[in-house]
């Protein structure tokens, strides 16, 4: 018994040698006089790759120049991960969040001002978009710089109007080109709609709900808004807020909720083959300028789709732009306002640089947040993640060579006057909860768009001015 | 106390130790500090401040907290009985001497095996009102299938879907089973008591310290819910199936309003601690334990 019981604290002993000669262990050594940056990102696949690339470049020139290097980690859940690090003391240099959160994160002290630190760098208003460069403003302080963005324009498929220009131009409509006013693309939804002799949607126009991703900001098409920072009160149940989920309730109305329901239960995933833009379900959607790159991706795999995919060319960037956007069988065009005369309305928003407060470089850390900001290397990340430029020049070859042809299209609703991003509220998760919530019944036909506003905004206005008397006792009502 | 006595104690200490320590450090600790957060405001970036039992005068006023818990008392109504009968009576024709028992038990054992995302997974195409198993064999039988994650039906369906993973129960009545003396059932079979009546004077009662174990047990995962309704609903639509665990979930990581999440968690504790209480009181009336 005495023999057994040394043999296995002799092969306890050996394992734990074997771990210390030959475990793991760090593989590169960092030079002493090397700043290590910790860089979290809450992107995870390709797009996580791409931003790789970025701080691969950044560590091989500018880095090594000024003996900075980035180390990038992408994780998903990063808003809770950073909030824990920050709270243990243990934050990273830089994280990556959205604009929506910079007001959550700033009232509560997590991330710190950067306002000095951009004046430093010559980085200003000037640099980038007017609605990116505000998203990242809270309270008049500047707590993000802006990565990569997206706004919402109107896709549309071609070739089913195209195949349906008969009927367009019996209800009056030109099949050549998209919907300009809201009441247009009611019509054009409404002449593009298949239904059956079961009243099943075999194919939909148009859908606030397919698929989905931003029909909380409907309202913008509509004049209105979610926070009156004046007031300091919410406003979910302004009269434009009403119109505007009155005319996501027309659709269910006008197709039945429940045959809705049914077409959004078997529609396919958003990164599938079944995409049912891509399989000519829906004829037209509120979407980014990334879908080109899903399309390339996904209609190579879906030989059977004949409806988006380029039918000529593959997407060969050095062909003319005119040709290239023929070569698609979609297109983009700002989606359509209610209002009369507001041209390019849109709604932005931006995935966010921060520097967490307690981080220990915050000076090497910005440096990294500069050269992003250059038009380059912006342009570089922004090509390769398929998405429209933040920052206000843009170069010409951006334009041409971008992968989706329409991204001139993005880039000017995104300049415009009526473009608009989330509000600016610590109470951003609670406001998206509500309004969720207010959406899917309002569409599925269980509450009145009135009556679901009205409580949505009770409760939240409640809640918000709780948080206010609990600022107040904080004495931290300001960030 | 003789040094033999003090050696012996410090020796027993050193071996439990790792637990103790363990224990103090990842739950006492945890849970001493959770009552403590729970009268505070604590956004987690910042320190706790004491704010009194406001968070528990909040709660009583809050509207979602309340949808959580008649939600959560909705599904568990139907849940608990539907999954206690489905495993007991399984583990009653599981423990037939027949052919191809083992294979029987392996099948009804399985789908506890798959973790909770997957079959939830498998379940929303199961429940898909277009597509779906479900809807599929009632327009075969000329039925027009309900929305089974719809606002009317998300519940039972959820709670339907629970039964299929009873396996660990039917395991534990099985067990339960084997300690059924044979001899009482031959007594009672030679006192002339049919099937039902040996089911019913002699098996349940005897087993009646095993259907307790699993009582209890089933109300605290009622009551805890939350992984499946997350993956399959979200808590939707419009709240339907937005559970009192999903709240707790969203106050704590969503809103970072740990000590509002931190109340509810100690509510749900009394709630589970008087559930438990009825049940133990009831239980003297129900439970037969064997001398």
């Amino acid at each position: 018994m005495i023999l057994f019981k040394r043999l296995i604290l002799a092969l306890q002993l050996l394992t734990a040698a074997w771990f210390l000669l030959f475990g793991a262990r760090q593989t590169q050594t960092i030079p002493s006089n090397v700043i290590v940056v910790e860089y979290w990102e809450k992107w995870v696949g390709a797009e996580a790759d791409q931003m790789r690339l970025i701080v691969d470049d950044f560590n091989r020139t500018v880095g090594t120049d000024k003996h900075i290097r980035v180390r990038y980690l992408s994780m998903s859940k990063l808003d809770q991960k950073l909030l824990i690090a920050s709270a243990a003391s243990v934050p990273p240099d830089i994280a990556g969040l959205w604009d929506p959160q910079t007001a959550e994160f700033a009232s509560l002290g997590a991330v710190e001002p950067l306002d000095e630190l951009a004046a430093r760098h010559g980085i200003d208003a000037r640099t980038y978009k007017t609605v990116y460069w505000d998203a990242c403003h809270y309270q008049g302080k500047l707590w993000a710089l802006p990565n990569t963005p997206a706004c919402v324009a109107l896709l549309y498929n071609k070739a089913i109007f195209r195949s349906s220009a008969e009927k367009l131009r019996a209800a009056g409509l030109d099949p050549q080109r998209p919907p300009r006013t809201l009441d247009e693309l009611d019509r054009y939804a409404k002449a593009l709609d298949v239904i059956d002799s079961a009243g099943r949607i075999r194919r939909a126009g148009y859908l606030p709900m397919e698929p989905g991703w931003y029909v909380d900001f409907t309202p913008v098409w509509f004049g209105g808004s979610l926070f009156d920072a004046k007031t300091d009160r919410f406003t979910l149940d302004s009269p434009q807020n009403v119109a505007a989920f009155e005319w996501i309730a027309s659709y269910s109305k006008r197709l039945g909720s429940t045959a809705m329901v049914e077409f959004h239960d078997a529609a396919g995933g958003f990164d599938s083959p079944q995409n049912s833009f891509l399989t000519g379900e829906v004829a037209m959607e509120q979407q980014g300028p990334w879908m080109a790159n899903y399309f390339y991706r996904l209609t190579h795999q879906t030989p059977w789709v004949s409806t988006i995919a380029e039918t000529k060319v593959p997407h060969e960037r050095e062909n003319e732009l005119a040709d290239r956007r023929d070569n698609c069988d979609w297109a983009a065009a700002p989606f359509p306002s209610a209002l009369p005369h507001a041209e390019n309305v849109t709604i932005c928003s931006v995935d966010t640089l921060v520097i967490p407060r307690g981080a220990r470089h915050p000076d090497a850390a910005f440096e990294f947040m500069a050269y992003l900001a250059r038009q380059d290397v912006m342009e570089k990340l922004c090509t390769l993640h398929c998405k429209s430029s933040p920052l206000r020049e843009v170069s010409p070859e951006f334009l041409t060579h971008h992968p989706n042809p329409y991204i001139s299209v993005f880039e000017a609703i995104s300049a415009s006057p009526n473009a608009r991003f989330a509000p600016q509220t610590p109470m951003w998760e609670q406001l998206k909860k509500e309004l969720d919530d207010a959406t899917q019944s309002v569409s599925r036909l269980d509450a009145d768009p009135r009556a679901a506003l009205a409580s949505a905004q009770e409760r939240l206005q409640g809640k918000w001015d709780r948080q206010r008397r609990i600022d107040t006792l904080r004495g931290s009502a300001q960030p | 106390m003789t040094r033999t006595d003090l050696r012996n104690l410090v020796k027993g200490l050193a071996f439990v130790s790792p637990w103790l320590i363990g224990f103090s450090i990842f739950l006492a600790t945890p849970i001493g500090l959770s009552f403590y957060y729970s009268l505070c405001d604590y956004p987690l970036a910042r320190p706790p401040m004491y704010i009194g039992a406001q968070n528990y005068r909040w709660l009583l006023h809050d509207p979602l907290f309340w949808r959580g818990m008649r939600n959560t008392a909705y599904y568990a109504a139907m849940a608990l009985p539907a999954g206690m009968l489905v495993s007991l009576g399984l583990a009653l024709l599981l423990n037939a001497k027949v052919w191809g028992q083992g294979l029987f038990r392996t099948i009804i054992f399985l789908p506890s095996l798959i973790p909770a995302v997957a079959s939830a997974m498998l379940w929303l195409w199961v429940f898909n009102s277009k597509l779906g198993l479900f809807n599929h064999l009632l327009g075969k039988i000329g039925i027009a299938g309900p929305q089974w994650l719809g606002a009317d039906w998300a519940m039972p369906s959820l709670a339907l879907m629970s039964v299929w993973g009873v396996g660990n129960t039917v395991v534990i009545y099985l067990a339960g089973l084997q300690d059924v003396p044979a001899d009482l059932l031959e007594a009672a079979e030679i006192d002339g008591a049919g099937r039902w009546r040996k089911l019913w004077s002699v098996t349940i009662p005897l087993l009646s310290p095993v259907i307790f174990f699993n009582l209890i047990m089933a109300l605290i995962g009622m009551v805890q819910t939350l992984t499946v309704p997350y993956i399959m609903t979200g808590g939707g639509p419009n709240n339907a199936t937005y559970f009192y665990t999903m709240y707790l979930y969203d106050n704590a990581f969503r809103y970072v309003h740990m000590g509002y999440a931190s109340a509810m968690a100690w509510i749900q504790l009394l709630v589970i601690l008087s559930l438990t209480g009825i049940a133990f009181w009831s239980g003297r009336r129900w439970v037969h334990y064997q001398s």
